[in-house]
């Protein structure tokens, strides 16, 4: 063969290798993907329900309580002053009891929206603004008008595509909940046929876990040696199972390989014993729930370094009640979104190497319930055919996002609220894949494509 | 004399056409068989248990006693909370065994009597006596390995996927 031939075919060959599908380690054929724009995303979603008007929009109580007093009280996520007069979404001021009277300090130099491209007017276009329809359109990319709670997702979440098409581990993938109310440990894998819990992504409740249930429950469960104790009762285990091998009727287990398994175990263990040591990492500032989880969301991202990592709030939801409260947790909620991000910056594997996206998953109503609070404010609901409640916003930041951009107004509307699972799908190269299974709502379209 | 054994031969070709005629009254039978699907002693276990049915059952199997309705919620909340229920019950398990209360046989226990061992622990998690293949199985294994302890077959059972059926 001369030289000329061998080139040729050596060039024929290498092309046809990298041309061809190959299989995956969960053994799918894969589709070719593009290379990922980054290593790792997290999704926060900045849950239970947010007005544009004091988000956004950064009307603090002139938008909702007739009181002509603007401001910016979320200076994590956004640029802008914050109020000046009436300031109630602070720290209590025990001395001199006055609710909220002191504001958080804000933890990152330069806010989120100038470190990334924010959609600050995104619509949630269909069904109604509950928080199963929400929170199931985060993460799958399509709306549920139909679907009542305690139902998993009918479309595959960003979960199982990225586990199918991008061959992603399990512990690549985690929802982390503020609680296992309503359908949120439903919300890590779908019911659809050809995804579902094969390709789910772990799940985990931390206050739950590691609070009073798992403290009785859980802590100090005996610690088996790896290689001889678990060994052998995986042994016996496996030849139980194999005697009772009938089609789907099995604990339902997410897949995890051995080594997963182990290393969630020990996870749970090391973290039981930061409790008891009271080391976990929290914000600081971490009066509620949100605060908290996010706390543990750290934890899990220090630990597993997954590649994706959604991790849900749902304080802000007091509002139907308490618009007061409402505030300081919508205050906190940025807080705790800025120090999840300056803690992401300081895991040397995330560091520079994570996009961060945000959004609410649903918005909440224009006009007020009868409710008021301690401070003669009203209370807002989110109901459905109510239009304010289609209103919100989308944030991302990180490696390779654009900084400083701004992408549609309150007259020209740009992104929907089932973008972010083609946008992440698009950042982990498996866009096309995910699009051709066509189980993204008609309108969904990766945020990268509408800038 | 054409016509004697012409008569002779139509009686006797009468009496062999007979024979065969009548002498065959038993009747044949055939028997049909219906085709059967041999299915495993389990299979008629195709429905999952609840969690707290899980959890409820668990507990007796393992503590021989009922558990507090209180305890049963904030067992379940813990289940609940962690995705991969494979993981959660391992760890539930785990967690009951470091108590020191479960009832579990001594090792010395299962090594006289194996089969006993065996069969109690088919009984107690399966509800059903084990089938010959096995019992062999379990004897062999229990022979086999010095290292496995009764413990280790009782966090297998009540993990197993069997047990989490009904």
């Amino acid at each position: 063969m001369d030289r000329r031939k061998f080139i040729k075919k050596s060039a024929l060959v290498t092309g046809g290798v990298i041309g061809m599908p190959y299989i995956l380690p969960s053994g799918l054929l894969n589709a070719q993907t593009t290379p990922p724009m980054t290593e790792h995303v997290v999704f926060v979603l900045f849950a239970g329900g947010v007005r544009q008007q004091e988000s956004v929009l950064q009307r603090y109580l002139a938008g909702s309580q007739n009181e002509d007093i603007e401001g910016n009280i979320m200076y994590n996520l956004l640029d802008g002053q914050p109020p000046e007069d009436k300031i109630a979404y602070g720290r209590d001021d025990t001395q001199n009891n006055i609710i909220g009277a002191h504001p958080i300090d804000s933890i990152l130099q330069n806010s989120l929206e100038s470190q990334g491209t924010l959609f600050p007017e995104v619509r949630f276009a269909r069904g109604g603004a509950g928080h199963f329809n929400g929170l199931s359109t985060g993460v799958s990319g399509n709306y549920y008008v139909t679907q009542g709670l305690r139902n998993r997702p009918e479309s595959p979440t960003i979960f199982e595509y990225l586990r199918r098409h991008a061959g992603f581990k399990a512990t690549d993938c985690w929802f982390v909940g503020v609680g296992i109310g309503g359908s949120r440990p439903l919300l890590n894998f779908s019911d659809h046929p050809d995804y579902g819990r094969r390709y789910g992504g772990n799940f985990l409740a931390p206050l739950t876990t590691f609070g009073e249930p798992g403290q009785k429950h859980f802590m100090d469960f005996k610690n088996y040696h790896p290689e001889s104790d678990w060994e052998t009762i995986r042994e016996i285990r496996t030849f139980l199972n194999n005697n009772f091998a009938a089609d789907g009727l099995e604990i339902p287990h997410l897949y995890n390989s051995v080594d997963e398994e182990n290393k969630i175990r020990e996870f749970i263990r090391y973290m039981f014993e930061k409790v008891k040591q009271d080391q976990v990492i929290l914000p600081p500032v971490n009066d509620n729930r949100d605060l908290k989880t996010i706390g543990y969301a750290v934890e899990v991202l220090k630990y597993f370094k997954p590649k994706l990592l959604v991790v849900d709030l749902t304080d802000i939801d007091v509002c139907h009640s308490d618009f007061t409260a409402y505030l300081k947790n919508l205050h906190r909620a940025d807080h705790g979104v800025g120090f999840l991000w300056r803690e992401i910056q300081r895991i040397p594997e995330m560091q520079d190497n994570t996009i961060m996206l945000v959004m609410p998953e649903h918005g909440r109503d224009m006009d007020p319930n009868p409710i008021q609070d301690l401070n003669d404010w009203y209370a807002y609901d989110h109901s459905a055919g109510n239009e304010n409640t289609r209103r919100i916003f989308s944030l991302m930041v990180g490696a390779g996002i654009d900084t400083g951009l701004r992408i549609g107004s309150s007259e020209n509307p740009v992104g929907d609220a089932s973008d972010i699972t083609p946008t992440i799908a698009d950042i982990f190269g498996i866009k096309n894949q995910v699009k051709s299974a066509g189980l993204l709502d008609p309108n969904a379209r990766s945020l990268f494509d509408r800038i | 004399m054409n016509t004697l054994i012409s008569d002779n031969f139509k009686v006797i070709l009468l009496l062999v056409a007979s024979l065969f005629l009548f002498s065959c009254t038993e009747k044949e039978y055939v028997y049909e068989i219906a085709p059967q699907d041999i299915l495993p002693v389990n299979s008629e276990k195709d429905k999952d248990k609840t969690k707290i049915q899980y959890i409820s059952i668990l507990y007796t199997n393992l503590f021989r006693q009922a558990m507090s309705p209180n305890d049963m919620l904030d067992a379940l909340k813990a289940i609940e909370s962690v995705g991969d229920k494979q993981i959660a019950f391992d760890i539930l398990v785990s967690k009951y065994m470091n108590t020191g209360e479960v009832v579990v046989p001594s090792n010395e226990e299962m090594r006289t009597n194996p089969e006993k061992f065996v069969r109690d622990l088919y009984k107690r998690f399966f509800v059903r006596q084990p089938t010959a293949a096995e019992l062999t199985w379990m004897k062999n294994y229990i022979q086999s390995r010095p290292d496995a302890l009764p413990e280790h077959f009782y966090f297998a059972f009540a993990t197993s996927n069997e047990h989490f059926h009904y």
